[in-house]
Protein backbone atom coordinates (compact mmCIF):
# COMPACT_ATOMS: atom_id res chain seq x y z
CA UNK A 1 0.00 0.00 0.00
CA UNK A 2 2.78 2.26 1.48
CA UNK A 3 4.63 1.64 -2.16
CA UNK A 4 1.72 2.15 -4.60
CA UNK A 5 0.87 5.64 -3.11
CA UNK A 6 3.84 7.91 -3.88
CA UNK A 7 4.02 6.92 -7.49
CA UNK A 8 0.25 7.74 -8.22
CA UNK A 9 1.14 10.86 -5.94
CA UNK A 10 3.46 12.32 -7.80
CA UNK A 11 1.93 11.47 -11.61
CA UNK A 12 -1.51 13.16 -10.24
CA UNK A 13 0.90 16.40 -9.14
CA UNK A 14 3.18 16.29 -12.40
CA UNK A 15 -0.38 16.43 -14.56
CA UNK A 16 -2.32 18.67 -12.78
CA UNK A 17 -0.15 20.99 -11.26
CA UNK A 18 -0.41 24.07 -13.65
CA UNK A 19 -4.08 23.64 -14.09
CA UNK A 20 -4.76 23.19 -10.46
CA UNK A 21 -2.93 26.28 -9.33
CA UNK A 22 -5.54 28.64 -8.04
CA UNK A 23 -7.47 26.42 -6.04
CA UNK A 24 -5.81 24.03 -3.81
CA UNK A 25 -1.57 23.85 -4.50
CA UNK A 26 0.92 25.99 -2.73
CA UNK A 27 3.02 28.97 -4.16
CA UNK A 28 5.85 26.71 -5.11
CA UNK A 29 4.62 24.35 -7.42
CA UNK A 30 3.28 26.97 -9.86
CA UNK A 31 5.41 27.39 -13.06
CA UNK A 32 5.60 31.09 -13.77
CA UNK A 33 9.46 32.76 -14.37
CA UNK A 34 10.78 33.71 -10.99
CA UNK A 35 13.53 35.70 -10.07
CA UNK A 36 16.79 34.13 -8.65
CA UNK A 37 18.96 34.96 -5.99
CA UNK A 38 22.06 34.33 -8.36
CA UNK A 39 20.38 36.37 -11.32
CA UNK A 40 19.44 39.62 -8.88
CA UNK A 41 21.01 43.25 -9.68
CA UNK A 42 23.34 44.48 -8.17
CA UNK A 43 21.87 47.26 -5.59
CA UNK A 44 23.21 50.95 -5.25
CA UNK A 45 24.96 50.55 -2.49
CA UNK A 46 23.99 53.26 0.29
CA UNK A 47 26.19 56.19 1.60
CA UNK A 48 27.09 55.92 5.54
CA UNK A 49 28.73 58.34 8.34
CA UNK A 50 30.32 56.52 11.27
CA UNK A 51 30.24 59.48 13.89
CA UNK A 52 32.15 59.96 16.83
CA UNK A 53 31.56 57.49 19.69
CA UNK A 54 32.34 59.54 23.12
CA UNK A 55 33.49 57.34 26.50
CA UNK A 56 36.75 55.68 27.44
CA UNK A 57 36.63 52.98 24.64
CA UNK A 58 34.65 55.19 22.02
CA UNK A 59 37.30 55.06 19.43
CA UNK A 60 37.85 51.31 19.92
CA UNK A 61 34.43 50.98 19.21
CA UNK A 62 34.31 53.44 16.28
CA UNK A 63 36.76 51.27 14.63
CA UNK A 64 35.26 47.81 15.71
CA UNK A 65 32.26 49.33 13.70
CA UNK A 66 34.16 50.63 10.96
CA UNK A 67 36.00 47.26 10.30
CA UNK A 68 32.60 44.92 10.49
CA UNK A 69 30.56 48.06 8.17
CA UNK A 70 33.54 47.85 5.62
CA UNK A 71 33.71 44.09 5.11
CA UNK A 72 30.39 43.71 4.97
CA UNK A 73 30.23 45.68 1.68
CA UNK A 74 26.98 47.01 1.96
CA UNK A 75 28.14 50.77 2.15
CA UNK A 76 30.45 53.43 1.02
CA UNK A 77 31.79 54.55 3.94
CA UNK A 78 32.18 58.72 3.60
CA UNK A 79 31.54 61.90 5.64
CA UNK A 80 30.29 63.69 2.75
CA UNK A 81 26.60 63.91 1.82
CA UNK A 82 26.04 60.09 3.57
CA UNK A 83 22.17 58.99 3.70
CA UNK A 84 22.50 57.31 7.23
CA UNK A 85 24.65 58.34 10.41
CA UNK A 86 25.67 55.78 12.81
CA UNK A 87 27.18 57.21 16.47
CA UNK A 88 27.54 57.19 20.24
CA UNK A 89 29.19 56.05 22.85
CA UNK A 90 31.20 53.10 24.63
CA UNK A 91 32.59 52.62 27.74
CA UNK A 92 34.17 49.98 29.64
CA UNK A 93 33.38 48.05 26.40
CA UNK A 94 29.34 48.54 26.73
CA UNK A 95 28.76 50.19 23.14
CA UNK A 96 25.42 52.39 22.17
CA UNK A 97 24.71 53.46 18.82
CA UNK A 98 22.46 55.35 17.62
CA UNK A 99 21.77 55.24 13.42
CA UNK A 100 19.62 58.48 12.26
CA UNK A 101 18.92 58.69 8.11
CA UNK A 102 19.59 62.36 6.17
CA UNK A 103 16.99 63.80 7.51
CA UNK A 104 17.89 63.63 11.09
CA UNK A 105 15.27 60.65 11.48
CA UNK A 106 16.13 58.06 13.90
CA UNK A 107 16.15 54.74 12.86
CA UNK A 108 17.35 52.52 15.78
CA UNK A 109 19.51 53.74 18.96
CA UNK A 110 20.17 50.44 21.14
CA UNK A 111 22.55 49.49 23.91
CA UNK A 112 24.82 46.29 23.45
CA UNK A 113 26.26 44.98 27.13
CA UNK A 114 27.56 41.91 26.21
CA UNK A 115 31.31 41.36 27.95
CA UNK A 116 33.77 41.55 25.03
CA UNK A 117 33.50 45.60 22.83
CA UNK A 118 34.34 43.59 19.71
CA UNK A 119 31.14 41.30 20.42
CA UNK A 120 29.54 44.57 20.79
CA UNK A 121 30.51 46.41 17.63
CA UNK A 122 29.35 43.31 16.04
CA UNK A 123 25.81 43.10 17.12
CA UNK A 124 25.59 47.15 16.46
CA UNK A 125 26.86 46.14 12.74
CA UNK A 126 24.74 43.82 12.24
CA UNK A 127 21.65 45.66 13.41
CA UNK A 128 22.88 48.92 11.46
CA UNK A 129 22.93 46.42 8.18
CA UNK A 130 19.51 45.08 9.13
CA UNK A 131 18.02 48.43 9.46
CA UNK A 132 18.96 50.07 6.07
CA UNK A 133 18.99 46.64 3.96
CA UNK A 134 16.29 44.95 5.41
CA UNK A 135 18.53 42.49 5.88
CA UNK A 136 20.41 40.27 8.12
CA UNK A 137 24.33 41.35 8.63
CA UNK A 138 26.92 38.74 9.43
CA UNK A 139 28.67 40.09 11.66
CA UNK A 140 27.58 37.82 14.08
CA UNK A 141 26.56 34.56 12.40
CA UNK A 142 28.40 31.35 12.53
CA UNK A 143 29.28 28.48 10.26
CA UNK A 144 29.32 25.29 11.98
CA UNK A 145 31.46 22.57 10.45
CA UNK A 146 33.18 19.03 10.93
CA UNK A 147 36.72 18.83 11.35
CA UNK A 148 39.49 15.72 12.08
CA UNK A 149 41.92 18.33 13.27
CA UNK A 150 42.17 15.85 16.18
CA UNK A 151 42.14 12.69 14.70
CA UNK A 152 38.95 11.99 15.24
CA UNK A 153 35.60 13.83 13.59
CA UNK A 154 34.50 16.64 15.67
CA UNK A 155 32.39 19.49 15.52
CA UNK A 156 33.37 23.18 15.59
CA UNK A 157 32.37 26.80 15.08
CA UNK A 158 33.98 29.50 13.49
CA UNK A 159 33.02 33.38 12.10
CA UNK A 160 32.03 34.56 8.80
CA UNK A 161 36.06 35.32 8.43
CA UNK A 162 37.31 31.97 9.55
CA UNK A 163 37.80 33.42 12.73
CA UNK A 164 37.35 32.79 16.64
CA UNK A 165 37.20 28.50 16.04
CA UNK A 166 35.64 26.77 17.99
CA UNK A 167 35.80 23.42 19.14
CA UNK A 168 32.14 22.40 20.02
CA UNK A 169 32.80 18.75 21.13
CA UNK A 170 35.04 16.92 22.86
CA UNK A 171 34.59 13.61 22.30
CA UNK A 172 36.70 10.35 21.80
CA UNK A 173 34.35 8.75 19.45
CA UNK A 174 33.16 10.70 16.42
CA UNK A 175 30.93 14.19 16.31
CA UNK A 176 29.34 14.73 12.44
CA UNK A 177 26.43 16.24 10.27
CA UNK A 178 26.29 19.14 12.24
CA UNK A 179 23.35 22.21 12.25
CA UNK A 180 22.60 25.13 13.75
CA UNK A 181 19.36 26.22 15.04
CA UNK A 182 17.70 29.99 13.91
CA UNK A 183 19.48 32.18 16.66
CA UNK A 184 22.76 30.43 16.65
CA UNK A 185 22.42 28.88 20.32
CA UNK A 186 22.08 24.94 19.63
CA UNK A 187 23.38 22.44 17.76
CA UNK A 188 22.19 19.05 16.36
CA UNK A 189 24.76 16.56 15.36
CA UNK A 190 24.93 13.19 14.89
CA UNK A 191 27.30 11.09 17.79
CA UNK A 192 28.58 8.08 17.74
CA UNK A 193 29.22 7.96 21.40
CA UNK A 194 27.12 4.01 21.52
CA UNK A 195 28.74 2.93 18.54
CA UNK A 196 25.93 3.96 16.81
CA UNK A 197 24.74 6.92 15.20
CA UNK A 198 22.17 9.14 17.15
CA UNK A 199 21.25 12.46 16.94
CA UNK A 200 22.07 15.03 19.68
CA UNK A 201 21.21 18.30 20.81
CA UNK A 202 23.49 20.55 22.25
CA UNK A 203 22.79 23.76 23.90
CA UNK A 204 25.78 26.42 23.31
CA UNK A 205 24.51 28.71 26.03
CA UNK A 206 24.36 26.06 28.94
CA UNK A 207 26.57 23.49 27.63
CA UNK A 208 23.90 20.43 28.24
CA UNK A 209 22.95 18.15 26.00
CA UNK A 210 20.12 15.27 25.08
CA UNK A 211 19.32 12.67 22.73
CA UNK A 212 16.83 13.75 19.69
CA UNK A 213 16.88 10.20 18.50
CA UNK A 214 18.75 6.64 19.59
CA UNK A 215 16.57 4.17 17.39
CA UNK A 216 17.82 0.97 15.74
CA UNK A 217 19.83 1.47 12.41
CA UNK A 218 21.09 4.94 11.60
CA UNK A 219 20.11 8.55 12.27
CA UNK A 220 22.00 11.43 10.83
CA UNK A 221 21.51 14.74 8.57
CA UNK A 222 19.70 16.64 11.19
CA UNK A 223 18.61 20.08 10.06
CA UNK A 224 16.23 22.94 12.56
CA UNK A 225 13.11 24.08 10.85
CA UNK A 226 13.00 28.04 10.97
CA UNK A 227 10.65 28.08 14.54
CA UNK A 228 13.70 26.27 15.83
CA UNK A 229 11.01 23.71 17.53
CA UNK A 230 11.05 20.57 15.05
CA UNK A 231 14.01 18.88 13.35
CA UNK A 232 14.28 17.01 10.22
CA UNK A 233 16.63 14.12 9.86
CA UNK A 234 17.18 10.43 8.10
CA UNK A 235 15.94 7.34 10.24
CA UNK A 236 16.03 4.05 9.36
CA UNK A 237 14.38 2.04 12.06
CA UNK A 238 11.58 0.84 9.62
CA UNK A 239 13.56 -0.80 7.62
CA UNK A 240 14.84 1.09 5.42
CA UNK A 241 16.06 5.22 5.56
CA UNK A 242 13.42 7.59 5.70
CA UNK A 243 12.95 11.22 6.21
CA UNK A 244 11.46 12.45 9.74
CA UNK A 245 10.06 15.51 11.01
CA UNK A 246 10.67 14.98 14.85
CA UNK A 247 8.84 18.00 17.26
CA UNK A 248 11.21 18.61 20.06
CA UNK A 249 8.47 19.73 22.68
CA UNK A 250 6.61 16.27 22.06
CA UNK A 251 8.99 14.23 21.04
CA UNK A 252 7.09 12.79 18.46
CA UNK A 253 8.23 12.03 14.70
CA UNK A 254 6.60 11.83 11.20
CA UNK A 255 7.14 9.91 8.28
CA UNK A 256 7.26 12.73 5.34
CA UNK A 257 9.61 10.88 2.29
CA UNK A 258 7.85 7.85 1.48
CA UNK A 259 10.54 6.12 0.05
CA UNK A 260 12.58 2.83 -0.70
CA UNK A 261 15.03 4.62 -2.00
CA UNK A 262 18.16 6.05 -0.25
CA UNK A 263 17.44 9.36 0.96
CA UNK A 264 19.30 12.24 2.58
CA UNK A 265 20.60 15.92 3.88
CA UNK A 266 16.98 17.30 4.20
CA UNK A 267 16.65 20.96 4.56
CA UNK A 268 13.67 23.68 5.25
CA UNK A 269 12.24 25.98 3.13
CA UNK A 270 12.41 29.37 4.72
CA UNK A 271 8.43 29.10 5.48
CA UNK A 272 8.69 26.10 7.43
CA UNK A 273 5.99 24.02 4.93
CA UNK A 274 8.73 22.42 2.95
CA UNK A 275 11.34 19.86 3.38
CA UNK A 276 14.16 19.32 0.16
CA UNK A 277 16.17 16.72 0.51
CA UNK A 278 18.10 13.58 -1.67
CA UNK A 279 16.72 10.63 -2.47
CA UNK A 280 18.35 8.14 -4.38
CA UNK A 281 15.46 5.56 -5.60
CA UNK A 282 17.92 3.40 -8.57
CA UNK A 283 19.23 5.92 -10.90
CA UNK A 284 21.23 8.21 -8.51
CA UNK A 285 20.24 10.70 -5.99
CA UNK A 286 17.79 13.69 -6.97
CA UNK A 287 15.92 16.27 -5.19
CA UNK A 288 12.38 15.97 -3.81
CA UNK A 289 10.49 18.29 -1.98
CA UNK A 290 7.80 17.40 0.76
CA UNK A 291 5.46 19.68 1.93
CA UNK A 292 5.02 18.65 5.85
CA UNK A 293 1.26 18.24 6.85
CA UNK A 294 0.38 20.67 9.66
CA UNK A 295 -1.55 17.89 11.44
CA UNK A 296 -0.66 14.07 11.97
CA UNK A 297 -3.97 13.35 9.96
CA UNK A 298 -2.73 14.67 6.87
CA UNK A 299 0.13 12.90 4.87
CA UNK A 300 3.08 14.15 3.18
CA UNK A 301 2.43 15.22 -0.24
CA UNK A 302 5.99 14.59 -1.95
CA UNK A 303 7.45 16.33 -5.88
CA UNK A 304 10.23 15.52 -7.64
CA UNK A 305 12.21 18.50 -8.73
CA UNK A 306 14.16 18.29 -11.99
CA UNK A 307 17.65 20.02 -11.25
CA UNK A 308 19.24 18.98 -14.82
CA UNK A 309 21.18 17.13 -13.23
CA UNK A 310 21.21 13.43 -12.20
CA UNK A 311 23.14 13.91 -9.00
CA UNK A 312 21.86 16.13 -6.63
CA UNK A 313 22.48 15.93 -3.04
CA UNK A 314 22.90 18.37 -0.15
CA UNK A 315 20.34 20.96 -0.91
CA UNK A 316 19.87 24.11 0.55
CA UNK A 317 17.23 26.90 -0.03
CA UNK A 318 17.90 30.16 0.17
CA UNK A 319 16.73 32.28 2.70
CA UNK A 320 14.28 34.05 0.59
CA UNK A 321 13.04 31.02 -1.16
CA UNK A 322 13.75 31.81 -4.38
CA UNK A 323 16.90 29.60 -5.06
CA UNK A 324 18.08 25.95 -4.21
CA UNK A 325 21.92 25.50 -3.92
CA UNK A 326 23.32 21.99 -4.05
CA UNK A 327 25.99 19.51 -5.09
CA UNK A 328 26.23 17.99 -7.96
CA UNK A 329 28.59 15.95 -10.22
CA UNK A 330 30.11 17.82 -13.36
CA UNK A 331 33.39 15.50 -14.61
CA UNK A 332 33.30 13.33 -12.03
CA UNK A 333 34.45 15.81 -9.12
CA UNK A 334 31.85 17.52 -7.03
CA UNK A 335 30.73 20.89 -7.71
CA UNK A 336 28.40 23.46 -6.16
CA UNK A 337 25.63 24.23 -8.25
CA UNK A 338 22.62 27.29 -7.60
CA UNK A 339 19.31 26.94 -9.35
CA UNK A 340 16.18 29.26 -9.41
CA UNK A 341 12.90 27.66 -7.42
CA UNK A 342 11.11 26.44 -9.02
CA UNK A 343 11.60 27.71 -12.24
CA UNK A 344 14.76 29.51 -13.25
CA UNK A 345 18.34 28.70 -14.80
CA UNK A 346 21.00 26.69 -12.84
CA UNK A 347 24.31 28.19 -12.88
CA UNK A 348 27.65 26.33 -11.32
CA UNK A 349 29.43 28.02 -8.47
CA UNK A 350 32.13 26.22 -8.09
CA UNK A 351 33.29 22.80 -9.73
CA UNK A 352 36.26 20.56 -8.86
CA UNK A 353 36.06 19.04 -5.76
CA UNK A 354 33.31 21.69 -3.92
CA UNK A 355 30.67 20.37 -1.92
CA UNK A 356 27.85 21.03 0.69
CA UNK A 357 26.93 24.66 -0.26
CA UNK A 358 24.58 26.69 2.97
CA UNK A 359 23.74 30.24 2.54
CA UNK A 360 24.17 33.00 4.57
CA UNK A 361 21.87 35.04 6.50
CA UNK A 362 21.31 37.48 3.78
CA UNK A 363 21.51 35.36 0.83
CA UNK A 364 24.29 36.82 -0.64
CA UNK A 365 26.96 34.67 -0.20
CA UNK A 366 27.30 31.17 -0.31
CA UNK A 367 29.93 28.47 1.55
CA UNK A 368 31.16 25.66 1.24
CA UNK A 369 34.10 22.26 1.68
CA UNK A 370 36.57 21.97 -1.22
CA UNK A 371 39.33 19.54 -0.61
CA UNK A 372 39.32 19.99 3.02
CA UNK A 373 39.13 24.22 3.07
CA UNK A 374 36.01 26.19 4.07
CA UNK A 375 35.28 29.03 1.61
CA UNK A 376 33.05 31.96 1.52
CA UNK A 377 31.73 32.80 -1.86
CA UNK A 378 30.20 36.30 -3.22
CA UNK A 379 27.66 35.44 -5.40
CA UNK A 380 27.21 39.11 -6.76
CA UNK A 381 30.75 39.23 -7.89
CA UNK A 382 31.68 35.83 -7.94
CA UNK A 383 34.48 36.01 -5.94
CA UNK A 384 35.50 33.89 -3.19
CA UNK A 385 37.88 32.95 -0.78
CA UNK A 386 39.56 30.63 1.75
CA UNK A 387 38.27 31.75 5.23
CA UNK A 388 39.65 28.65 7.05
CA UNK A 389 42.12 26.37 5.81
CA UNK A 390 45.15 23.55 7.69
CA UNK A 391 42.87 23.03 10.40
CA UNK A 392 42.09 19.42 9.41
CA UNK A 393 39.86 17.90 6.67
CA UNK A 394 36.77 20.41 6.73
CA UNK A 395 33.36 19.12 5.97
CA UNK A 396 29.65 19.86 6.05
CA UNK A 397 30.03 23.19 6.49
CA UNK A 398 26.20 24.72 7.37
CA UNK A 399 25.53 28.68 8.02
CA UNK A 400 23.28 29.81 10.27
CA UNK A 401 20.24 30.66 9.57
CA UNK B 1 12.05 -11.71 -54.45
CA UNK B 2 10.76 -15.14 -55.34
CA UNK B 3 7.61 -16.98 -54.56
CA UNK B 4 9.26 -19.63 -51.94
CA UNK B 5 10.87 -16.97 -50.25
CA UNK B 6 7.91 -14.74 -49.81
CA UNK B 7 5.74 -18.01 -48.71
CA UNK B 8 8.61 -18.99 -45.75
CA UNK B 9 8.83 -15.63 -44.68
CA UNK B 10 5.65 -15.40 -42.93
CA UNK B 11 6.68 -18.30 -41.21
CA UNK B 12 10.30 -16.88 -40.08
CA UNK B 13 8.39 -14.29 -38.60
CA UNK B 14 6.56 -16.17 -36.76
CA UNK B 15 9.13 -18.28 -35.30
CA UNK B 16 11.52 -15.81 -34.63
CA UNK B 17 8.38 -13.58 -32.88
CA UNK B 18 7.93 -17.25 -30.88
CA UNK B 19 11.82 -17.26 -29.38
CA UNK B 20 11.88 -13.65 -29.11
CA UNK B 21 9.02 -13.84 -26.81
CA UNK B 22 9.65 -16.68 -24.65
CA UNK B 23 13.71 -15.38 -24.02
CA UNK B 24 11.48 -11.78 -22.86
CA UNK B 25 9.78 -14.47 -20.09
CA UNK B 26 13.79 -15.31 -18.81
CA UNK B 27 15.04 -11.83 -19.64
CA UNK B 28 16.53 -9.73 -16.14
CA UNK B 29 14.38 -7.08 -15.41
CA UNK B 30 15.07 -3.87 -16.54
CA UNK B 31 14.53 -2.23 -13.28
CA UNK B 32 17.44 -1.87 -10.83
CA UNK B 33 16.13 -3.44 -8.19
CA UNK B 34 12.88 -5.64 -7.18
CA UNK B 35 11.07 -3.69 -4.72
CA UNK B 36 10.61 -6.14 -1.69
CA UNK B 37 6.96 -7.19 -0.90
CA UNK B 38 7.40 -6.37 3.33
CA UNK B 39 9.62 -4.58 4.69
CA UNK B 40 10.77 -5.77 8.45
CA UNK B 41 11.29 -3.09 10.88
CA UNK B 42 14.69 -3.20 13.08
CA UNK B 43 14.17 -4.49 16.58
CA UNK B 44 15.95 -3.04 19.49
CA UNK B 45 19.51 -2.42 19.64
CA UNK B 46 20.20 -3.70 23.04
CA UNK B 47 22.81 -6.20 23.41
CA UNK B 48 24.36 -5.30 20.05
CA UNK B 49 27.89 -4.61 20.09
CA UNK B 50 29.37 -1.73 17.13
CA UNK B 51 32.74 -2.53 15.43
CA UNK B 52 33.54 0.95 16.70
CA UNK B 53 33.73 -0.34 20.27
CA UNK B 54 35.91 -3.72 19.31
CA UNK B 55 36.92 -5.53 17.10
CA UNK B 56 34.23 -7.79 15.96
CA UNK B 57 34.44 -11.20 14.18
CA UNK B 58 32.82 -10.89 10.22
CA UNK B 59 30.61 -13.83 9.50
CA UNK B 60 31.51 -14.22 6.50
CA UNK B 61 33.73 -11.89 3.31
CA UNK B 62 32.79 -8.36 2.80
CA UNK B 63 30.32 -8.34 0.10
CA UNK B 64 31.90 -5.82 -1.97
CA UNK B 65 29.58 -3.00 -3.62
CA UNK B 66 30.58 -1.30 -6.85
CA UNK B 67 29.67 2.36 -8.17
CA UNK B 68 26.40 3.79 -6.36
CA UNK B 69 24.07 1.08 -6.42
CA UNK B 70 22.36 -0.70 -3.30
CA UNK B 71 20.79 -3.60 -5.71
CA UNK B 72 22.76 -6.72 -4.62
CA UNK B 73 24.81 -8.97 -7.44
CA UNK B 74 24.11 -13.11 -7.98
CA UNK B 75 27.64 -12.96 -6.13
CA UNK B 76 25.84 -11.77 -2.96
CA UNK B 77 23.03 -13.36 -3.05
CA UNK B 78 24.89 -17.16 -3.31
CA UNK B 79 27.26 -15.75 -0.23
CA UNK B 80 24.11 -14.11 1.80
CA UNK B 81 22.05 -18.20 1.31
CA UNK B 82 25.18 -19.55 2.42
CA UNK B 83 25.12 -17.44 5.55
CA UNK B 84 21.84 -17.80 5.77
CA UNK B 85 21.68 -21.94 5.45
CA UNK B 86 24.21 -22.13 8.39
CA UNK B 87 22.52 -19.89 10.90
CA UNK B 88 19.63 -22.35 11.66
CA UNK B 89 22.50 -24.44 13.80
CA UNK B 90 23.34 -22.18 16.45
CA UNK B 91 20.90 -18.68 15.61
CA UNK B 92 23.72 -16.08 15.89
CA UNK B 93 23.12 -12.36 15.53
CA UNK B 94 24.38 -10.34 13.24
CA UNK B 95 25.35 -6.97 13.22
CA UNK B 96 25.28 -5.33 9.32
CA UNK B 97 27.48 -2.60 8.29
CA UNK B 98 27.90 -0.48 5.78
CA UNK B 99 31.24 1.33 4.35
CA UNK B 100 31.73 3.90 1.56
CA UNK B 101 35.17 4.87 0.06
CA UNK B 102 35.78 8.64 0.77
CA UNK B 103 34.58 10.81 -2.26
CA UNK B 104 30.88 10.98 -1.92
CA UNK B 105 28.47 14.19 -0.61
CA UNK B 106 28.65 12.69 3.91
CA UNK B 107 24.95 12.72 4.49
CA UNK B 108 24.50 10.28 0.97
CA UNK B 109 27.44 8.13 2.05
CA UNK B 110 25.92 7.71 4.77
CA UNK B 111 22.40 6.65 3.64
CA UNK B 112 23.67 4.87 0.60
CA UNK B 113 25.32 2.26 3.18
CA UNK B 114 22.75 2.36 5.52
CA UNK B 115 20.07 1.59 2.42
CA UNK B 116 23.22 -1.80 1.31
CA UNK B 117 22.93 -2.68 4.60
CA UNK B 118 19.09 -2.46 4.86
CA UNK B 119 19.30 -4.85 1.29
CA UNK B 120 21.41 -7.54 2.46
CA UNK B 121 19.18 -7.62 5.77
CA UNK B 122 16.11 -8.01 3.59
CA UNK B 123 17.79 -10.83 1.60
CA UNK B 124 18.67 -12.80 4.94
CA UNK B 125 15.37 -12.45 6.31
CA UNK B 126 14.01 -13.88 2.69
CA UNK B 127 16.82 -16.81 3.37
CA UNK B 128 15.33 -17.86 6.73
CA UNK B 129 17.11 -15.79 9.57
CA UNK B 130 14.29 -14.15 11.98
CA UNK B 131 14.69 -10.61 11.39
CA UNK B 132 15.02 -9.41 14.96
CA UNK B 133 18.62 -11.29 14.58
CA UNK B 134 19.79 -8.61 12.05
CA UNK B 135 20.60 -5.22 13.10
CA UNK B 136 21.77 -2.48 10.47
CA UNK B 137 23.93 0.32 10.49
CA UNK B 138 25.40 2.68 7.65
CA UNK B 139 29.08 4.11 8.83
CA UNK B 140 29.27 5.85 5.33
CA UNK B 141 32.95 6.79 5.81
CA UNK B 142 32.67 7.82 9.11
CA UNK B 143 34.11 5.63 11.08
CA UNK B 144 37.35 4.88 12.72
CA UNK B 145 40.25 4.41 10.80
CA UNK B 146 40.97 0.41 11.47
CA UNK B 147 37.50 0.16 9.49
CA UNK B 148 37.00 -0.53 5.65
CA UNK B 149 37.49 2.28 3.58
CA UNK B 150 36.04 1.07 0.27
CA UNK B 151 32.35 0.04 -0.21
CA UNK B 152 31.91 -2.83 1.24
CA UNK B 153 29.06 -4.47 3.51
CA UNK B 154 30.44 -6.60 6.49
CA UNK B 155 28.43 -8.69 8.46
CA UNK B 156 29.50 -9.14 11.90
CA UNK B 157 28.38 -11.88 14.07
CA UNK B 158 27.46 -10.71 17.71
Amino acid sequence: MKMVRLPVLLCFFMLQAPAAEALTLPGWMRFWKSETAAGQPLVSQKRIQVGEFSGGTGGSARQALLDELTSSRDFVLTNEKPDYIVAGSSIGGRVNGRLVDASGKELMERTYAAPGLDENAKALADDVILAITGKPGLATSRIVFVSDKTGMKQVYLCDPDGREVLQVTHHSYGAVSPSLNADGSAVAYTSYRSGFPVVQWLDLGQGWERTVTDTPGTSFGAAFAPDGQRIALVMSFLGNPEIFVTDLNTNTAACISDTTGAPSSPAWHPDGKQVIFSDDRGGGPRLYIAEVPETNESEAKLLRWRTGYSFSTDPEFSPDGKSVAFTTRIDGALAVVVKGWPNGPARVIQSGGAAHPSWSPNGQTLCYAQHGTLYVHQLASGQRRAILEKHGQITEPRWMK
Amino acid sequence: MSAAAMKTLPLLSSVFLLLAASSCSVMPSLSREQTPTVVFALGTRDGFSSPLQGALKPACPALVFTGETYALTGGHRKALGTLAAEWSSGKPRYLITGYVAPGLPEDFARSLTERRAQAVRQQLIESGIEASHLQTVGFGFDSSPSSPTSSVVVIFQQ
